[in-house]
């Protein structure tokens, strides 16, 4: 008889007590070898041996190349010992003999094939493109990193493929593993052994200890130095090793019980189903983990599909394993077909029809083996014990439904999920049965399907996590996060700013690519420009009172043939529903590129359908994010037809959420416009009272962004010159709307400030009117201009310096002054900017309510663009005292 | 050789459990399948079937098949409070399993 010894450390030994047990042969009775049997200490040394290879690196610390290179060679070792585990996983778990032959082949190709994939496809490292914080760019990335010293249960009905299905993903991912064998055939795993001892696996990295796991259980699951657990086996035992793992937080993975419903629907085919009923429920013995043991049958062909069935079964033929012409060989032990008969004995007692089976069978010349009927119950009430708890033996429910919804809902009653089937020759509804049964795995038209690049595991009781294919593998990591800032300076750090005394953030990212074509006649370039882009179907988006005033038709007629439609229907405050409509729109003409032809407000809803057409869904999935895409969106030209918001340019859309009732943002730099035309045809017609008001809009965003905490010298530089312009032009096309040059001139200082606080940000003005433009409606350029003076002097010894640039672009004569004279001059220049231009001065001539001061404080304080104030306040108080100033 | 024997506090908290749901008993120790773990011995509130081995222990009544007896041998039932949970770890003198005595079972009533 062989005699097998564990193997730890790279080599075979005794158990230290000097322990043996007998493997027996299923299918006679007999043992077939002695075995050294494992016990605490022997546990210890084969846990402290993975430890220190572990951590002696040699082989995690392995480039994966190389790693894989060893592992392709064990998978050869395995296929040379081919013939030699074939019969011994026959003999010792009573597989028949070609059913290990496809097993015992696939350990070898399950080696080599998810390797291979893990060198070639397993993505170690992840590049993060799109981090979501704003605050700290940088390159983010995320690592896979082996877990340590992992420890793998392995049952015995598999003992070959799911010994693999824990040592491959483990050994390639750097990990370094003991496997404890089930003790019923604890021989093929012994033979792995052998194979990657040959192939050169250093010491340590791969140790065998057979032996019972009521004994090793308790030292395996709770040894310290064990940092992942992976179990095949029962649920109560998965339950107990869950509870012991969780004592040092060790990872686990758990593929438990199952008691799977194939599902047969009324059309299915019926020599098919009949078929994988029978594979289903009967292969190994029903000794399966997922094997389909509840079959679900449909009044209206049930007496004669457990008829058809019955005959199948009746056919298979049950003898020795070895034996090439058996269907079924033995279950595994005298234990396991002693539960078959009292499972039996069970239904019978709780009313189900025994149908065939139910009886042991003996097999000529094997009277000592431990073979069963293949049996079936019909008229099983799916709440019977034999329905719900897993038998493990050649027995099956038949269980009657009407309809698919019954079937599925009965199919759901079990604390299990791990796989199942559904039979139909149509695939559509097979698939909605599928979906709708919660388990890991769901078959059409098959059953007992593996592969090595798809997942298995289960729902419910049935397991946590996966093994196979890249989800295996996975479960065999750690994720680390990498982050490398842009900056390694403490004053650029905006977190670090919290704890210092010292706001300002030095270092800065100016990235702004949207291509400005600006001048008379400029909207031309729109037939090369949407060329240049790559595109041919532009879908127009703008409002009504553009469409009306003619300049939407004047964008088509200069789009040519390129030209899909135009949606009109945006309103002022966009909301989610236009937003939405225009996009339905834009996906039904199959537009690739949207130009918005508006004020922010169509802008800002242009960008947002960029977003959801090149994404997918609608656009309340893309609002309230920051710095979430990481690619370029749906192409997008401007044309505005306002000069303020600097929207054509900027980061930032505003969209309304009537669900929300607030305004929401999306914050990004993949939504910069491609293109802006800035044609001054287009802004010729606009009244006095908008062109005030968005004119002091982009008044604001240019001196919040030059005293910004994120200020920088490239925004500064735009930020004052866009104040110049204002100051300059804003009178004359206040004095004469048709005066084309000051137009234009407007619309470059809206750009130009659009450019500046897009990066630099604004700040408590900003808050202030968005509070008072929400809750009191108040139109946003007027709110900002309002307030924009108050906020000046308050933030004077703040921004001095920067303030008293302000004053020299207003055009204020600071020779001579004092720098916070001059500073707070420029609160009084930009006064008397909006008187001369007769902007309203004062809140209450907007319809602000003074009972609605204080609350306009509380929100304004909660409003981001305050995070950028130069000035850090966090008192309401001193909020409601500029409203009040500003009232 | 008794039948069944019961650990410290495993009799009280089996009548405690009976009596929390109005049940008389039997209580049967039986082969319950554990998957691929091999069967275990569970517990569970029944009828005395007329091939039964019946013991009367500490005021309790354990039923077991012969056949069950044949295989397991003398069964021994620990108490143990898993976090407030009144559980049992059923073992026998010929182990069902190598997973005897690792998990723990409540009684199905």
């Amino acid at each position: 008889m062989d005699q097998y010894k564990l193997f730890i450390d790279g080599e075979f030994v005794d158990a230290a007590d000097g322990k043996t047990f007998e493997s027996i042969d299923p299918g006679t009775g007999l043992p077939i070898a002695t075995v050294a049997q494992a016990g605490t200490a022997d546990a210890e040394a084969a846990i402290a041996a993975a430890r220190r290879a572990f951590d002696k690196g040699d082989w995690s610390g392995r480039d994966m190349a190389e790693r894989v290179a060893i592992l392709q060679d064990f998978a050869d070792h395995i296929s040379q010992q081919g013939v030699r585990m074939v019969l011994t996983e026959c003999m010792d778990a009573g597989q028949i003999v070609g059913y290990a032959k496809m097993i015992v082949m696939w350990a070898s190709l399950l080696m080599r094939n998810l390797s291979t994939y893990a060198l070639t496809k397993f993505p170690m490292e992840e590049e993060i493109l799109a981090s979501g914080n704003a605050f700290s760019p940088g390159r983010e990335y995320v690592r896979r990193e082996p877990i340590g010293v992992c420890v793998g249960i392995v049952p015995w009905n598999f003992p070959t493929a799911l010994a693999m299905w824990k040592i491959a993903p483990a050994l390639i991912m750097g990990n370094t593993i003991v496997i404890k064998p089930a003790s019923n055939t604890p021989l093929t795993a012994l033979i792995l052994a052998e194979a990657a001892k040959a192939a050169g696996i250093p010491p340590g990295v791969f140790n065998v200890i057979p032996g019972p796991g009521g004994a090793l259980g308790k030292t395996l699951c709770t040894h310290p130095d064990v940092d992942k657990v992976a179990f095949t086996g029962s649920t109560e035992v998965g339950r107990e090793i869950m509870r012991m793992a969780s004592d040092t937080v060790k990872k686990v993975t758990l593929e438990l019980g199952g008691k799977s419903a194939n599902i047969i629907l009324d059309d299915a085919d019926m020599d098919l189903a009949v078929d994988g009923a029978c594979v289903g429920t009967f292969l190994h013995q029903g000794q399966i983990c997922e094997s389909g043991t509840r079959v679900l049958v449909p009044s209206k062909i049930y007496d004669e599909f457990v008829g058809r069935m019955k005959a199948r079964a009746e056919a298979l033929r049950i003898g020795y394993q070895l034996d090439p012409t058996s269907h079924l060989g033995p279950v595994v032990s005298k234990e396991q077909l002693a539960t078959v008969e009292h499972y039996v004995k069970l239904g019978q007692e709780e009313g189900a029809e025994l149908i065939t089976g139910g009886k042991r069978v003996e097999v000529k010349g094997f009277e000592g083996g431990y073979y069963y009927a293949p049996t079936i119950f019909a008229n099983v009430n799916n709440k019977m014990r034999i329905a719900q708890e897993e038998i493990f033996g050649p027995v099956v429910c038949v269980i009657k439904y009407d309809g698919d919804e019954e079937a599925v809902a009965i199919a759901n009653d079990s604390i299990y999920g791990l796989a199942g089937g559904v039979f139909s020759n149509n695939i559509a509804r097979a698939e909605r049965v599928a979906r709708g049964v919660r388990t890991g795995t769901m078959w059409i038209n098959n059953f007992h399907v593996f592969a090595e690049y798809c997942p298995f595991g289960g729902y419910k009781q049935s397991g946590v996590g996966r093994e196979l294919g890249k989800w295996g593998l996975e479960e065999y990591t750690q994720v680390k996060r990498i982050h490398v800032p842009y900056y390694s300076d403490r004053n650029t750090n905006f977190s670090f700013t919290l704890m210092s005394d010292n706001k300002k953030i030095d270092g800065f990212n100016y990235n702004c690519p949207t291509n400005v074509i600006a001048g008379h006649g400029s909207l031309s370039s729109i037939y090369k420009v949407i060329v240049d882009l790559g595109c041919r179907r532009a879908l127009i988006v703008t409002d009504p009172g553009v469409r009306k005033a003619g300049l939407a038709d004047l964008v088509k007629s200069a789009l040519v043939d390129f030209c899909v439609g135009i949606y009109d229907n945006i309103p002022p405050d966009p909301d989610l529903e236009s937003v939405d409509g225009a996009t339905a729109m834009a996906r039904e003409l199959k537009a690739d590129c949207i130009v918005s032809v508006g004020g922010g407000s169509v802008i800002d809803a242009a960008k947002t359908v960029c977003v959801a057409l090149k994404n997918g869904g609608k656009a309340n999935d893309y609002v309230n994010r920051w710095f979430a895409l990481s690619e370029p969106q749906t192409p997008h030209i401007v044309v505005p037809t306002t000069a303020g918001t600097g929207s054509e340019v900027t980061n930032i859309a505003v969209i309304t959420s009537k669900t929300a009732g607030r305004k929401l943002f999306i914050a990004d730099p993949r939504i910069m416009p491609n293109a802006a035309i800035l044609d001054p045809r287009f802004t010729m017609t606009l009244p006095k009272d908008m062109t005030v008001g968005s004119a002091m809009d982009a008044m604001t965003h240019a001196v919040e962004a030059s005293v910004s905490i994120m200020a920088n010298p490239i925004c500064d530089g735009l930020a004052l010159h866009a104040i110049r312009l204002i100051s300059e032009n804003l009178p004359l096309v206040v004095a004469d709307g048709k005066n084309e040059k000051a137009r234009l001139n407007m619309q470059i200082a809206a750009t130009t400030a659009g450019w500046s606080f897009t990066i630099a940000q604004v700040g408590l003005a900003h808050a202030m009117a968005h509070t008072v433009g929400t809750l009191h409606h108040v139109p946003h350029g007027a709110a900002c201009g309002i307030v924009l003076p108050k906020v000046m002097r308050f933030n004077v010894d703040h921004a001095t310096g920067k303030l008293a640039q302000v004053a020299q672009a207003l055009g204020v004569d600071t020779r001579g002054m004092k720098e916070r004279d001059a500073a707070l001059a420029a609160a009084d220049a930009v006064e008397a900017l909006m008187q001369k231009v007769g902007h309203p001065m004062r809140l209450r001539d907007v319809g602000v309510p003074e009972e609605g001061l204080p609350i306009c404080a509380f929100h304004a304080l909660a409003d981001s663009s305050i995070l950028f104030n130069p000035r850090p306040t966090g008192d309401p108080g001193e909020i409601l005292e500029l409203y009040k100033q500003a009232y | 050789m008794p039948l069944v024997t019961l650990g410290p506090g495993a009799g009280r908290a089996i009548k405690s459990l009976l009596s929390e749901k109005g049940i008389q008993g039997p209580v049967r120790i039986e082969l319950q399948f554990t998957g691929c773990c091999d069967p275990s011995l569970g517990l569970i509130v029944d009828t005395v079937r007329e091939s039964d081995l019946v013991e009367e222990t500490d005021g309790l009544t354990f039923v077991i098949s012969p056949e069950t007896h044949e295989l397991a041998g003398e069964v021994y039932i620990a108490y143990k409070d898993d976090a407030g949970r009144d559980v049992f770890v059923v073992t026998s003198s010929k182990p069902v399993s190598e997973w005897d005595g690792f998990a723990t079972c409540s009684i199905r009533m």
